[in-house]
C-alpha cells in the first residue's frame, strides 16, 4: 500500500510537471515572426521582421488542465492510500505535509481557474507545486516509509485540523501570488491575451480572502494545541512567530487595500512578500529551533 | 472709509489641542498600518533571532558579528519597544473601531438614496432598460428583481425621477468590530494569564515522592510511576506518568498524564514535559544529622567535557556545602576517548566542594561511590540508596484562556462575514422616456472586479424579464467583460 501511494505521488509529478509546461506555454502564448515590406517612392523595397505575441493554444491550455486534474487526483490517492496503510492522518513530516501541499495546491488552483475561467495562472501555481514535487523526491529515501508518529504529535482531531489548515491556507496564497505576478506584468506590459489588471487584482484579493482566515484558523488551531500539549497558548516559538509574521503581512495588505484604497502594484507587491514569508515559515524547521524540530526533517 | 474690524477664531485650550490630536492619530489608517508594519518587523527579528540566519549572516560580513551577538542576547518579545508597540496597537484598535462605528451604521441603517445622471453616466460599467410602462411600475419590477438576489431596496422620488438604492450583506461590513475586539481581547487574554496564573514548567517529581504546587492552591502531586515505550528504532512511541493530585494532603484525583493529555483538578493543569532517571542519595554530616535525603534528577545537566554523561547538582546551603553528581556515560560508544570516568552501572562519581566561590577550587574533593555502599567525602557519608525514574511537568493556572477562545471565535466569526458576505450595492435613476420609462443602474464597484461580475449577473436575470437592455457599458479594460456572459466562457 506504501509502495502504491508512492507511485501514485511519482503518477501526480509527471502530470503536474507536464501542466507546468503546458500553463507556461499557454500563458506566455504564441510567438510569430511577422515580416513586413515598405517600398519606397524611389522603388526600394524595405523588409522587416518582427516577432508578434498572441494567445496561447487553447488545446495546450485545455491539456494543462487536464494534466492538472491528473496531478490532483493521484496525490490525492497518494495521501489517501498512505493514510490507510498508516491508519492514521498522514500529517506528521515534511514529505507528508508537502504532499498534502501538493494535493492542496493543485485542488485549489482548479477552483480558482474554474471560478475565473481563466488558465494563465496556472503558469506559477503549477511551478510551485512541481517545485514542490522535487523538494518531494530530494528528501531522504526513508521518509517514504511509515513512521510511528511521536507522542508529541499524536493529538487526536486537532493535529490534522491545524495543519490541514496550513496547507490549505499556503496553497491559496500561491494562488494569490500568482496573481501579483501576472498582475506586475499585465500592469507593466498589458499584454492583449492576459486578463486586465482589476481582474488579476481581484483573484489575488479574492485568494486572500480565503487563505488569510485559514492562516488565522492554523494559528488558533495550534494556540489551542500548544495549550493542551505545552500548558500555553502562545510560546513564542520561531516557527509561530513565523507564521504571526505571514499574518501580519497579509494584515497589512487587507488594511492597505481595503481602507487606503492600494491597489494595484503596491498591493501585489506586498503579496509577493507575503509569499516569501510563506516560505521561510514552511521551510523554518530548517533553520528554527524550538517547539516544532518534531515537525522537521 | 469703512469701517473694517478683525474677528478672531478663539483659540481652542491646549488639552483639547493635544487630545484632538492623539485621537487622530489613533483613528489613522496611516499610522495603524505603521504599527503593523513596525509590529511586524519585531516578530521577524524575534524570529529570526531563534534561527541560525543571524549567524550565517555574521558568517558572511564578519564585521557584523558584535550586532549578531546583541541580537542573539536581546530578548524582543519581553523588551520595552515590543510592549509599547502592541500597546499602541491595542488602544489604536479601540479608538479606530469606536470611530467608525457611526460612520458604518449609517451606511447600513440611513445610506443616501438618491445620485446623480452624471455618476451613471461616468461609472465604467452601467446598465440601461427601457418599458412600455410607468416610472412607478418599472421601479417595481427591478425592486423585484433585486430583491430576488436579496438586495435591500429603497427608493425616493425627485420630481419625476425615482432614484434607487440597492444593497446586500449590509450587515457583514459589522464583522470588523468582532475582529478588531478579539485581537484586543487575545491581549487582555495574555494580560489576564500572566497576572492572575502561574506556571511552573520545571516541576520534577520522581517516582514515589509527592511535591507541592504551591501558589496557594493547597495541592501536592505524586508520581507513582512512570513509563516510557520506545519502537525498535529507538524512537519513543509512548511516555506517560500516572499520578495523584492531593488536596490538603487527601488524594482527589488521580490517572495517566502523557503528552497532550494533562490533567486538570480546580484551578491546575499539569503537563508532561520531560522524563529521565534519578538517584537517591542520603547524606549526613560528620556529627551524623542527615542533611540531605531525596532523590536527584540527572540528566538536567551534563559533566563538563562530556555531554553524554548525564549529571545533577546539590546544593547545602545549611553545610556550606555543594556536590556534582554524575553517572556512567548513557553513549559510550560516541566519543568513548571523553569517558575519563569510566563508571559502571550502579557507579556514581561525586565531587564535593565548599559553596563559597573563593574556597570552591581548594576544597574539591572527589570520590566514586557504588549502590548501597556507604563513602565517606571529607567527613560526610554520602549513600547511594536506589535509581528511580523522575518526571517534569508543567504545573499551570491561566485564567486568560476562556477569554482566548471567546476572542477565537469573534476573530473567525468576523472575518467570515466580512470576508464571505460581501457587500454590494447599486445606485439607479428611474425616469420617465417618450415611450414609457427607462432605468439607468449601476454598481458601486469602482475597482472591484468581483463586485461588477456580480452585478453582470443581476442584470442578465433582470434581462430576462425587462428585456435585453437597451445600453450596456462595459468596462474598457479587459477582455474578459467582452467575454462575460455569466455561464462557462472561458476568457480570454
Amino acid at each position: 500500500m506504501v509502495r502504491f501511494s508512492f507511485y501514485c505521488f511519482a503518477a501526480s509529478s509527471l502530470a503536474i510537471w507536464a501542466a507546468a509546461i503546458c500553463y507556461i506555454l499557454y500563458a506566455v502564448g504564441r510567438v510569430r515572426l511577422a515580416h513586413t515590406t515598405m517600398v519606397t517612392t524611389t522603388g526600394t523595397s524595405v523588409t522587416s521582421t518582427g516577432a508578434q505575441f498572441g494567445p496561447g493554444s487553447l488545446g495546450i491550455g485545455r491539456a494543462g488542465t487536464l494534466m492538472t486534474c491528473f496531478g490532483a487526483f493521484f496525490s490525492g490517492l497518494s495521501i489517501l492510500l498512505r493514510a490507510i496503510a498508516a491508519e492514521h492522518v498522514v500529517l506528521s513530516n515534511m514529505y507528508e505535509y508537502s504532499l498534502a501541499f501538493v494535493f492542496a495546491c493543485t485542488a485549489s488552483y482548479l477552483v480558482f481557474e474554474r471560478a475565473y475561467k481563466i488558465r494563465q495562472l496556472g503558469a506559477i501555481v503549477l511551478t510551485v507545486a512541481a517545485g514542490m514535487t522535487f523538494y518531494i523526491w530530494s528528501l531522504p529515501v526513508e521518509m517514504r516509509e511509515i513512521n510511528p508518529v511521536v507522542p508529541a504529535l499524536r493529538a487526536g482531531a486537532i493535529m490534522p485540523f491545524h495543519v490541514g489548515s496550513a496547507v490549505l491556507a499556503y496553497s491559496v496564497l500561491s494562488v494569490s501570488f500568482a496573481g501579483a505576478v501576472f498582475f506586475l506584468v499585465a500592469n507593466r506590459w498589458s499584454p492583449r491575451w492576459l486578463p486586465s489588471a482589476e481582474m488579476l487584482d481581484d483573484v489575488s484579493f479574492r485568494a486572500v480572502t480565503i487563505g488569510f482566515p485559514l492562516l488565522s484558523l492554523m494559528l488558533i488551531l495550534g494556540s489551542v494545541w500548544a495549550h493542551s500539549a505545552w500548558g500555553t497558548y502562545w510560546s513564542w516559538d520561531p516557527k509561530e512567530t513565523a507564521a504571526l509574521f505571514a499574518w501580519l503581512v497579509y494584515a497589512i495588505y487587507l488594511h492597505t487595500r481595503t481602507l487606503r484604497g492600494w491597489r494595484g502594484t503596491r498591493s501585489a507587491y506586498i503579496l509577493l512578500f507575503g509569499f516569501a514569508s510563506l516560505i521561510f515559515t514552511y521551510y523554518g524547521n530548517y533553520f528554527f529551533g524550538g517547539l516544532h524540530a518534531y515537525g522537521g526533517v | 472709509m469703512a469701517d473694517i474690524s478683525l474677528q478672531t477664531r478663539p483659540s481652542r485650550p491646549m488639552a483639547e489641542v493635544v487630545i484632538d490630536r492623539i485621537w487622530r492619530f489613533l483613528c489613522s489608517v496611516r499610522a495603524a498600518i505603521a504599527e503593523i508594519a513596525i509590529l511586524s518587523l519585531f516578530v521577524l527579528t524575534g524570529t529570526l533571532r531563534g534561527s541560525e540566519v543571524p549567524q550565517w549572516i555574521a558568517d558572511l560580513l564578519p564585521f557584523t558579528q558584535p550586532v549578531v551577538d546583541k541580537w542573539y542576547a536581546w530578548d524582543v518579545y519581553r523588551s520595552v519597544p515590543f510592549a509599547v508597540i502592541l500597546a499602541v496597537l491595542a488602544i489604536a484598535i479601540a479608538v479606530c473601531t469606536i470611530n467608525r462605528v457611526p460612520t458604518i451604521w449609517q451606511t447600513i441603517s440611513h445610506p443616501k438614496l438618491t445620485t446623480s445622471r452624471g455618476w451613471l453616466r461616468n461609472a465604467d460599467l452601467s446598465a440601461t432598460y427601457g418599458t412600455n410602462g410607468d416610472v412607478q411600475s418599472l421601479s417595481d419590477e427591478i425592486t423585484g428583481i433585486l430583491k430576488q438576489h436579496r438586495y435591500r431596496v429603497l427608493t425616493q422620488k425627485v420630481g419625476e425621477d425615482i432614484h434607487l438604492y440597492a444593497d446586500k450583506n449590509r450587515y457583514a461590513k459589522l464583522g470588523t468590530f468582532p475582529f478588531h475586539l478579539a485581537l484586543i481581547l487575545l491581549l487582555v487574554g495574555g494580560i489576564v494569564g500572566a497576572q492572575y496564573g502561574f506556571r511552573n514548567q520545571e516541576f520534577t517529581v520522581t517516582e514515589g515522592q509527592t511535591r507541592d504546587v504551591g501558589h496557594h492552591t493547597g495541592l501536592s502531586i505524586r508520581l507513582d510511576r512512570f513509563q516510557d515505550l520506545y519502537v525498535p528504532m529507538g524512537v519513543a512511541s509512548q511516555y506517560e506518568s500516572t499520578i495523584a493530585i492531593l488536596k490538603n494532603g487527601k488524594e482527589v484525583k488521580s490517572g495517566a498524564v502523557s503528552v497532550n493529555h494533562p490533567m486538570t483538578y480546580q484551578s491546575a493543569t499539569i503537563y508532561q514535559s520531560a522524563f529521565g532517571n534519578s538517584i537517591v542519595l542520603k547524606i549526613t554530616d560528620p556529627s551524623g544529622s542527615v542533611v540531605y535525603s531525596d532523590a536527584l534528577p540527572m540528566g538536567s545537566f551534563n559533566l563538563k567535557g562530556n555531554p553524554d554523561a548525564p549529571a545533577g547538582l546539590i546544593d547545602l546551603p545549611a553545610v556550606g556545602k555543594q556536590l556534582v553528581v554524575a553517572g556512567p556515560d548513557v553513549a559510550p560508544f560516541n566519543q568513548p576517548e571523553l569517558d575519563k570516568l569510566k563508571l559502571q552501572s550502579g557507579e556514581l562519581w561525586i565531587e564535593m566542594s565548599d559553596r563559597d566561590p573563593a574556597l570552591a577550587a581548594s576544597t574539591k574533593t572527589d570520590q566514586v561511590i557504588t549502590l548501597g555502599k556507604p563513602a565517606t567525602i571529607d567527613g560526610y557519608t554520602i549513600t547511594f540508596e536506589r535509581e528511580r525514574r523522575y518526571s517534569t511537568f508543567q504545573v499551570a493556572y491561566n485564567p486568560g484562556i476562556p477569554i482566548f477562545i471567546i476572542a477565537a471565535v469573534m476573530l473567525l466569526g468576523g472575518l467570515a462575514a466580512i470576508f464571505y458576505f460581501p457587500q454590494r450595492r447599486l445606485r439607479g435613476i428611474v425616469s420617465p422616456a417618450q415611450t414609457g420609462s427607462s432605468l439607468q443602474i449601476a454598481p458601486l464597484a469602482k475597482r472591484d472586479w468581483s463586485a461588477k461580475r456580480d452585478f453582470l449577473r443581476v442584470m442578465e436575470k433582470a434581462s430576462e424579464k425587462l428585456g435585453e437592455p437597451e445600453a450596456m457599458k462595459l468596462p474598457s479594460k479587459g477582455s474578459e467583460w467582452q467575454h462575460f456572459t455569466g455561464s462557462s466562457t472561458m476568457a480570454p
